[in-house]
């Protein structure tokens, strides 16, 4: 558990970062305690909390003092490692009005409402932030409710978050005059409010803010419009401070008699502006001279029941409450720049596309977990395996960005559990056995912890907990690193006492095999063209239910663009609609503009126009791709919207119009980018070419270019390769393809290769009228041909003592037919062989020893090449020490042994 | 073996077709010093026989003994390393290589391995040639700045090492380069040089040749030695004894390319250039370069075109040619020109036949 704390801690910390500077440094244990101790007791008199903001406070209620500090004594409370340490009566305060304010599992309401303050409410506002963080205290917050006695044991993994205690403390202790950290630094959440909500306002920051950096406050009132000043003047409208530290501003102002601004009421007026109540659950209290009387005033207690509502109304109903908790998350979510497909996520089960009934399946399974496996007690589970409820798990499939996520949150969100996504960004290893590594050891242990230790939860609150339930996201990317995670998360479901939502891609997947058997399956299927056109219209409409989905997306732009109404799009709309993806959309014009009858051009008869306008549409593209030549490979980004305009804008508006089928049966909806596939091909193919290539070249009979060969020779290839198989009886036919292709070291994938090449659509295949048979003796023959041949094509062969291929292919050796220079390819080979196994650095100077022991071997053979072996390569010498000694014909044998260790001198040579 | 490989001229001597360019070089480097070289002209013209049977009369009989090498490169390039996988081909005094292999990352080939090869100096030379020879394909197919990084290398280490190049287009290199090199321009052989080297062939394999075949055969060639013996062993395969009037088979993808233009002249609609693209896509697929295409659609174009378009149709092919190599994505081009041609024809059409 602790180590699920420590994860989401550093995304926290990560979160805080965001809103202000990175906590101080966490202090070492021992300090902490005390700090914690010590200034839980000392804030109570620090000035940092002036009389008139604790004043309202106490007209609230009892407990107006430990929640306000919640906060940070939970921080503290957290470092307190000793058990022993007498609980205080805020520590339990705080324990438990911290998961409440989250509305977590164990709380009972009652109690809730009763610790919950205005501050409880303001924590909870940065909890929307920090969502993950809530899930992370979630997770804790069984322990923790257990006893105190679980205090110590987490008080070593929190190191973190007790440097953000830490940091507070030190506020509190160095209370010296000088301008230091905020004390509640980061704490509260930064309203966003009008942009100009402030305009025409002056304010005087003087001394430190409550939770803001001075640059921070200047900043946000800026954003909001507002003018900073360095000095009080007459025009200053607020003197913002939240101490009155006497200064010369304060005196001034009060002077001038200009109100003073604590930084609530400044982030109230920003609220305000904003929208007056959804944000009013921030904390209300304020300095009397505040800004605050514009404000929509609640009582303190009326506001927490409303920003509380979630786990308020969980004791009394359970379905409604996570969606409208959802709803509070997700406002100020939405003011943030998210990506459409996070900022429209569907929001309720409706909302979804497609696969409507499988999401009622889910939602039947979840609403059915209970009752089916803790309701009827343990035994439900054998009870009926027909039952599709029986099954622990589910596990939906489907492909990507079809809403298996979404609908599998927003269904256990319906149904009020809360949900635990675990995805592939952690690791989901094994479990680890070892009780040394205590619980900390993985995530897959937290997970194993989470599921079986329900008893903990209802021990709690005896019915009405929160229920739970675990999304494993992406199950089929465990892998690599996950060693054994697919095994332990069935051994997890075995045990489970919480539903498990099982999402994975490809359920047909060699990974999942063993998984399927214990899940319920619900296949998603692609949402069809109708029910997505209705999400692209809604989004069109410019709003909600979009889902992710490229290439749909994009044919939606393309009709847009072309569409009848294309030409009445603004400019920075069209921009917009092909910068939506500046790659993919040029590729779908070019495929498709042809299709486009164009509505300008009024009549026309012959087609002339038409096909007028499409040569320009064609130049244009042209020139959008000699742009994004410039863009990508020269970087020149400064021409990306030229790059738009001529490759998307300018056909579209060229073209706009109806568009029209131009083969029969074709459906009327625009084609994917027909380059990328075609380019694929040909890179495939001018890999193959390139093999066949270096073969012949190998050969040492043809040392013509690539192109060439694909050029002049294949159809002379083909024709030595085919014909005589066609035309001459079997055995012949064989024998001479055979030796055909030895001769050019041809191997059989060439062959296929050179087959492959030479086929064009409309044409006839050009193995046609062979018979199988005698393809069959070809290969055999071949086969029969490669064994008796002394050295084959060398191409990533494998060398013993390594378990892959080399990367590098091993060079092909090749003689002339004299037999004078045979003994030097004994040699060199063993040099390659030496290249590709050692490292690459070898390789600058092995040629010029090559060069040098070939050089002189030319000179004076036989006996020499054998001395120079020994000088260029010790393990060149090593590895083939039978073959040397011998006049030239022993190269050859030397070489066959060394194929025979399986060496990998298969070079292919010529005799 | 095929004929075009078996009977290739191994030394100069043995030349016979540029006769004249075989005895210059061969003057050229018994006098001990060989310059860089550029050796230009059409594809079947005979430069790399000329370039191997130069680099034998140089170095002797040990650069037929080659190696073929494909390795892995690392280049660091300040903030990234590089791969590069370089097809070369070495002997102890040679190294061949097309740096254009690698496409728009040539430069670096140049820069880095080209120096590199181009440093050694060949130890112990033994009253042999003090230098090596580098031997570069395509070297018109070589980025700008590719060439440019070439031209100080050339010079800089011109002491150890001479450098061969060979194109098929001399204008593709830039001036820089050229004014570096001894320009070699390797001709088309006539045809009449190619029917004496068909009869040659013939002779040596002990083949009855018809009057007027080999004619023929020179004549479809398109004056490449090269693709005129190679369809005369395509012709042996298919059917011999010989006959006069034996079809001589096409190339397969010209044929494609004569049937792509046969559509374009019959029809000029949408549909008919999408139909277009579509064989394009083929023809690229199979690693016919695009250059190539759009040369040879030009070609039987300009068969069936009427004269007073022909002008107006060979600058277009040559703008969008241009453009095709300023650009990546070949068939967008290819695709404009045919959109071009199209919208003129059509024009034309209905001007002349209303």
């Amino acid at each position: 558990m602790s180590d699920i704390r420590k994860w989401f801690m550093k995304a926290h910390d990560k979160g805080k970062g965001n809103a202000s500077k990175p906590a101080n440094p966490a202090p070492t244990n021992t300090d902490s305690v005390l700090g914690g101790q010590e200034t839980s007791g000392r804030r109570k008199t620090s000035k940092y909390f002036p009389a008139g903001k604790q004043q309202p406070k106490g007209e609230q209620g009892t407990e107006e003092l430990p929640a306000k500090r919640k906060v940070q004594n939970e921080n503290e409370s957290v470092e307190k490692p000793p058990p022993s340490k007498k609980p205080s009566k805020v520590d339990i305060d705080d324990d438990f009005v911290f998961p409440k304010s989250k509305n977590t599992v164990d709380v009972t309401p009652s109690k809730k409402r009763k610790s919950g303050s205005g501050r409880g409410v303001a924590q909870k506002a940065e909890d929307n932030d920090e969502s993950d963080e809530d899930d992370a205290k979630d997770l804790e917050s069984p322990v923790k409710s257990g006893g105190r006695g679980g205090r110590g044991g987490r008080g070593a993994s929190v190191a973190p978050a007790s440097g953000r205690g830490r940091g507070r403390g030190r506020g509190g202790f160095m209370n010296f005059g000088e301008r230091k950290d905020p004390p509640h630094k980061g704490e509260k959440e930064v309203p966003e409010g009008a942009s100009d909500c402030l305009a025409g306002l002056t304010f005087v920051i003087s001394g430190t803010l409550d939770s803001l950096e001075r640059e921070e406050a200047e900043d946000l009132i800026k954003r909001h419009g507002g003018r900073i000043t360095a000095a009080v003047s007459k025009k200053t409208n607020y003197l913002l401070c939240d101490e009155d530290i006497e200064g010369r501003k304060s005196s001034k102002a009060k002077e001038l008699g200009i109100p003073f601004l604590t930084e609530d009421g400044l982030f109230d007026m920003i609220r305000a502006s904003n929208r007056g109540k959804a944000h009013s659950k921030e904390e209300s209290k304020k300095s009397a001279e505040s800004f605050a009387a514009s404000l929509p005033k609640k009582s303190p207690q009326k506001m927490e029941v409303k920003s509380n509502s979630s786990s308020a109304k969980i004791s009394g109903k359970s379905s409604t409450t996570s969606v409208s908790s959802t709803k509070q998350r997700g406002q100020p979510i939405q003011q943030s720049s998210l990506t459409w497909t996070e900022k429209y996520r569907p929001k309720v089960p409706n909302e979804i596309t497609g696969n409507q009934s499988l999401v009622n399946q889910l939602h039947n399974w979840l609403a059915h977990w209970n009752e089916q496996f803790l309701g009827n007690g343990s035994k439900g589970k054998g009870k009926k395996q027909n039952d599709p409820g029986a099954k622990k798990a589910v596990l939906l499939s489907g492909t990507p960005g079809i809403g298996k996520t979404t609908s599998a949150k927003l269904v256990s969100q319906m149904l009020g559990f809360q949900t635990i996504e675990v995805n592939a960004s952690d690791s989901r290893g094994k479990a680890d056995a070892k009780i040394s590594k205590g619980i900390g050891g993985s995530n897959a242990n937290s997970i194993k912890e989470l599921v079986s230790n329900e008893a903990l939860s209802v021990n709690m609150d005896r019915s009405k907990h929160v229920k739970t339930v675990l999304i494993m996201d992406e199950v089929d990317g465990m892998s690599a690193g996950d060693r054994g995670g697919i095994a332990d998360l069935i051994a997890s479901i075995k045990i489970s006492k919480i539903p498990i939502i099982c999402i994975c891609n490809d359920r047909y997947s060699q990974k999942l095999k063993s998984l399927v058997n214990y899940c319920l399956l619900l296949s998603f299927r692609k949402p069809t063209k109708q029910q997505l056109l209705r999400s692209m219209y809604l989004l069109s409409c410019g709003f909600h239910y979009p889902i992710f989905c490229t290439c749909y997306c994009l044919g939606f732009y393309l009709m847009q663009l072309f569409g009848i109404y294309g030409g009445k799009l603004r400019m920075d709309e069209r921009i917009d609609l092909s910068m939506s993806d500046p790659d993919l959309v040029p590729l779908l014009i070019q495929e498709n503009y042809i299709n486009y009858r164009p509505s300008s051009i009024g009549k026309d008869d012959s087609g002339m126009k038409r096909m007028n306008l499409i040569a320009r549409a064609a130049e244009s593209i042209g020139d959008g791709d000699i742009i994004n030549v410039q863009i990508r490979r020269y970087r020149q980004w400064q021409l990306s919207q030229a790059g738009s305009l001529s490759s998307c804008i300018i056909p579209a508006a060229l073209l706009h119009g109806q568009r029209e089928t131009l083969e029969q049966g074709e459906r009327n909806f625009n084609r994917f980018g027909g380059w990328l596939g075609k380019n694929s091909t040909m890179s495939k193919n001018y890999r193959l070419l390139e093999d066949l290539h270096v073969h012949v070249l190998a050969s040492r009979e043809s040392s013509s270019g690539r192109e060439t060969l694909r050029l002049d020779y294949l159809t002379v290839l083909l024709t030595q390769l085919t014909n005589p198989l066609r035309d001459k009886p079997k055995d012949k036919a064989v024998k001479q393809v055979v030796e055909f292709m030895n001769a050019y070291s041809i191997s059989q994938e060439d062959f296929d290769t050179v087959v492959e090449l030479s086929k064009f659509q409309g044409h006839s295949n050009p193995l046609e009228g062979i018979p199988p048979a005698v393809k069959a003796a070809l290969t055999k023959a071949y086969n029969e041909g490669s064994r008796t041949q002394m050295v084959r094509a060398a191409d990533l062969v494998t060398l013993p003592g390594m378990k892959k291929a080399p990367k590098k292919r091993i060079a092909a050796i090749l003689e002339p037919s004299g037999d004078v220079l045979g003994e030097e390819n004994g040699d060199t080979l063993p040099e390659s062989e030496e290249n590709s196994s050692d490292t690459e650095d070898l390789e600058g100077t092995t040629d010029g020893e090559k060069l040098q022991a070939e050089l002189l071997s030319l000179n004076s053979k036989g006996i020499e090449v054998q001395m120079e072996l020994k000088g260029t390569g010790n393990s060149s010498a090593k590895k083939a020490p039978a073959g040397r000694g011998g006049g030239g014909k022993r190269a050859s044998g030397s070489a066959e042994k060394k194929g025979g260790r399986g060496s990998g001198a298969r070079a292919k040579r010529k005799r | 073996m095929l004929w075009v490989d078996k009977y290739r001229p191994k030394t100069l001597d043995q030349v016979m077709v540029h006769q004249d360019i075989a005895q210059n070089l061969k003057k050229l480097v018994t006098e001990q010093d060989c310059p860089h070289l550029l050796f230009y002209g059409p594809s079947g013209s005979g430069k790399k026989t000329l370039i191997m049977a130069l680099l034998r009369q140089i170095f002797g009989p040990s650069v037929e003994k080659v190696k073929v090498e494909n390795r892995n490169w690392k280049i660091d390039s300040g903030s990234r390393t590089i791969d590069l996988e370089l097809t070369t081909l070495s002997s102890t005094n040679h190294v061949e290589l097309s740096p254009s292999d690698v496409g728009f990352r040539d430069r670096y080939v140049v820069q880095e391995i080209i120096k590199e090869m181009a440093k050694n100096r060949p130890i112990d030379t033994k009253g042999r040639k003090g230098y090596k020879v580098l031997v570069l394909n395509e070297v018109d197919k070589l980025s700008r700045e590719a060439q440019h990084s070439l031209r100080r290398t050339m010079e800089k280490y011109s002491a150890s090492c001479r450098l061969i190049l060979c194109c098929n287009s001399s204008s593709k290199v830039t001036e820089a380069i050229r004014s570096r090199c001894l320009n070699i321009r390797v001709n088309s052989p006539l045809e009449e040089q190619i029917i004496k080297v068909l009869e040659f062939v013939g002779k040596k394999e002990g083949l009855q040749l018809p009057s007027g075949f080999a004619a023929r055969i020179a004549e479809k060639s398109n004056r490449s030695l090269r693709r005129a013996i190679l369809s005369f062993e395509t012709c042996r395969v298919q059917q011999y004894p010989f006959t006069s009037s034996q079809a001589i088979p096409p190339m397969d993808w010209e044929e494609y390319i004569s049937e792509i233009a046969t559509d374009i002249m019959k029809e000029q609609s949408p549909k008919r250039l999408f139909q277009v693209r579509g064989k394009v896509y083929e023809l690229l697929s199979n690693c016919i370069p695009p250059e190539i295409i759009l040369k040879r659609l030009l070609h039987e174009l300009l068969k069936k075109l009427d004269a007073e378009l022909k002008h107006e149709m060979c600058h277009w092919a040559a703008y969008y040619e241009h453009r095709m190599r300023l650009g990546q994505k070949a068939i967008f081009h290819i695709e404009a020109f045919v959109a071009k041609f199209m919208s003129i024809y059509k024009a034309f059409l209905i001007a002349t036949f209303g």
